[in-house]
């Protein structure tokens, strides 16, 4: 499956002479996704999405809306009771086993809470993201080959958190630990990074950093980028396009730049409120 | 005077309006008397004669005397006793040592496939969890009996004994520690693309490590006071001694033996607890 999905995206890495060296990014694809918790909960009702490879999608909606379901029906962490999902041309509804851990493989994640193991290295961390790239046994044996070791170095390089390789996560700021989380993403090499809430646990300066990062990644490096924000200002900021949900919908699908408070008014279903934006 | 004008004066920023009055107390007080009664019930059961445990108060005060001059001994060590202890004094700590490392390997995967969070197969957590259940149910002493008989006399059937009931020790306690952990760092492991090996080798086990260690210093202690007692069945160690010694009423060179065994645990008390300081 892995070696698929590479010789697929070779054609398109070629034909893109700008990105010859890098991974070509992947368009995202949803159709009728309704997603049903078994508690009875409907989380997404009916989404259709393309999303352009090499987009910064920022997602906004108040918590519940089913951003966070929607982002992980991405990479087949939730799982969509109808509908189907395509990334990079990959069903991911259909994916099981082998192929939903190769798929997953080329999709890049960031968590709200960063979700490292805290008690683990910083360049322990990174290198979870070389998992579906490495056989199993030499992640039993943590006998990491020096070209996944290289990829990692290149990753906390690119956050600048190359010197604290050897730190333990927990150690780490907030601020810290994001950009490590990113550097775990970055490892994989991936087709498309989806972040959920990635400066939600962070103050103003430390999230317009992270913030920062991650437009970095989607413009130097193309990656399809979809990032799901509940502040107004980050993701009109931040986006290209902005993609607003509400009760599972999709209420407004547009330029984010273009987006005024009205529209966000709409998506939220209430006035703007001072704690919906960041500030600086 | 009614409560609500008593408590006005008292809350300045209140007056005026009526004093807080919080929901009704749910029913069911009686519970914690009923409980009472039954715990008075089962003590009256179990200590009336003919039915109960049989506590006989006068045959205590008639025999205290038969107890006394072996406390009158067990206050007089017999020093010149020491060279004899030396040996089986250093095969229990042998066989504790022992032991404890055998555990340890053995309850390491163990511990990753009775943990919900690191073992999502059903069949086959439930498996582990009743076989350690079962395990942990049998006491060493039957252990050690059982072995002897199969493997013989000696330090082997003691190890044996002390390993099965440490693995059900330490499975217990790191799973139910797994299971308690944040899974946030198992979710990304996952959304990275690996395997569950892969996800529990880089990310559950370094956040565990401390704790599987800890608990690995808790059963060393313990099994160097149960590998005392399992030489009275023939198991090795400190115990044949302490056995020897009974049979011939040597309760002095007894209170010698019972003196080392106290020394050797609270060195080693002293010894884990100052690691598990670095543990953390």
């Amino acid at each position: 499956m892995s070696v698929g999905l590479r010789a697929a995206s070779g054609g398109a890495a070629a034909a893109d002479s700008a990105a010859a060296a890098l991974p070509a990014p992947w368009p995202v694809r949803m159709r009728d996704v309704v997603v049903r918790y078994p508690n009875g909960v409907t989380a997404l009702d009916g989404v259709s999405l393309d999303l352009e490879p090499g987009e910064m999608v920022a997602v906004v909606g108040l918590s519940g809306s089913g951003k966070s379901s929607m982002i992980r029906t991405l990479n087949g962490l939730v799982p969509v009771t109808s509908g189907t999902v395509e990334v990079g041309g990959h069903d991911v509804t259909a994916a099981r086993g082998r192929a939903l851990r190769a798929l997953r493989g080329e999709v890049g994640m960031i968590f709200q809470s960063f979700n490292l193991a805290g008690r683990a290295s910083v360049l322990q961390n990174v290198l979870v993201g070389r998992v579906a790239h490495a056989p199993t046994w030499r992640t039993l044996l943590g006998a990491h080959t020096a070209q996944d070791r290289a990829v990692a170095y290149e990753a906390l390089d690119r956050v600048g958190m190359l010197d604290r390789a050897w730190h333990r996560a927990a150690h780490l700021s907030g601020g810290q630990q994001q950009r490590v989380a990113i550097a775990r993403a970055l490892a994989q090499q991936p087709r498309a990074v989806l972040a959920d809430e990635p400066v939600a646990s962070l103050d103003p300066p430390t999230a317009h950093g992270v913030m920062s990062d991650l437009r970095r990644v989607n413009r130097e490096l193309g990656i399809t980028v979809v990032v799901n924000l509940h502040l107004l200002d980050l993701a009109r900021e931040y986006g290209t396009r902005l993609i607003g949900l509400r009760a599972g919908q999709v209420v407004y699908d547009g330029a984010a730049a273009d987006a005024s408070d009205r529209v966000f008014e709409d998506i939220y279903g209430r006035s703007i409120r001072p704690d919906d934006v960041l500030g600086s | 005077m009614s409560a609500a004008d008593v408590a006005a004066p008292v809350r300045p920023g209140r007056a005026g309006r009526p004093a807080p009055v919080p929901p009704r107390r749910p029913a069911g007080r009686w519970k914690a008397a009923a409980g009472w009664a039954a715990v008075l019930a089962v003590t009256a059961l179990t200590l009336a004669p003919g039915i109960g445990v049989e506590v006989d108060l006068g045959a205590m005060a008639r025999n205290w005397r038969n107890g006394a001059d072996k406390i009158v001994a067990l206050l007089q060590p017999d020093w010149s006793f020491f060279p004899r202890t030396v040996e089986p004094l250093l095969e229990t700590l042998q066989m504790a040592v022992i032991a404890t490392a055998v555990a340890g390997v053995v309850a390491l995967p163990l511990s990753l496939w009775a943990a919900r969070t690191t073992n999502p197969h059903r069949a086959l957590r439930g498996t582990v969890r009743a076989v350690l259940n079962v395990v942990r149910a049998v006491p060493d002493l039957l252990y050690a009996s059982v072995l002897v008989a199969m493997v013989g006399v000696g330090a082997l059937p003691g190890i044996l004994a002390l390993v099965l009931f440490d693995v059900g020790i330490v499975v217990k306690l790191v799973s139910e520690q797994l299971e308690a952990a944040d899974t946030g760092a198992l979710e990304a492991a996952r959304a990275a693309g690996g395997t569950q090996l892969q996800v529990n080798r880089s990310v559950a086990v370094p956040d565990m490590m401390p704790g599987f260690w800890n608990q690995l210093l808790y059963v060393l202690e313990l099994n160097v006071r149960a590998s005392s007692v399992l030489g009275l069945v023939g198991a090795g160690g400190m115990g044949l001694l302490i056995d020897a010694v009974r049979s011939f009423y040597r309760y002095d060179q007894l209170s010698l033996i019972i003196l080392e065994i106290l020394v050797v645990v609270l060195v080693l008390e002293a010894v884990s607890s100052a690691a598990r300081r670095r543990l953390t």
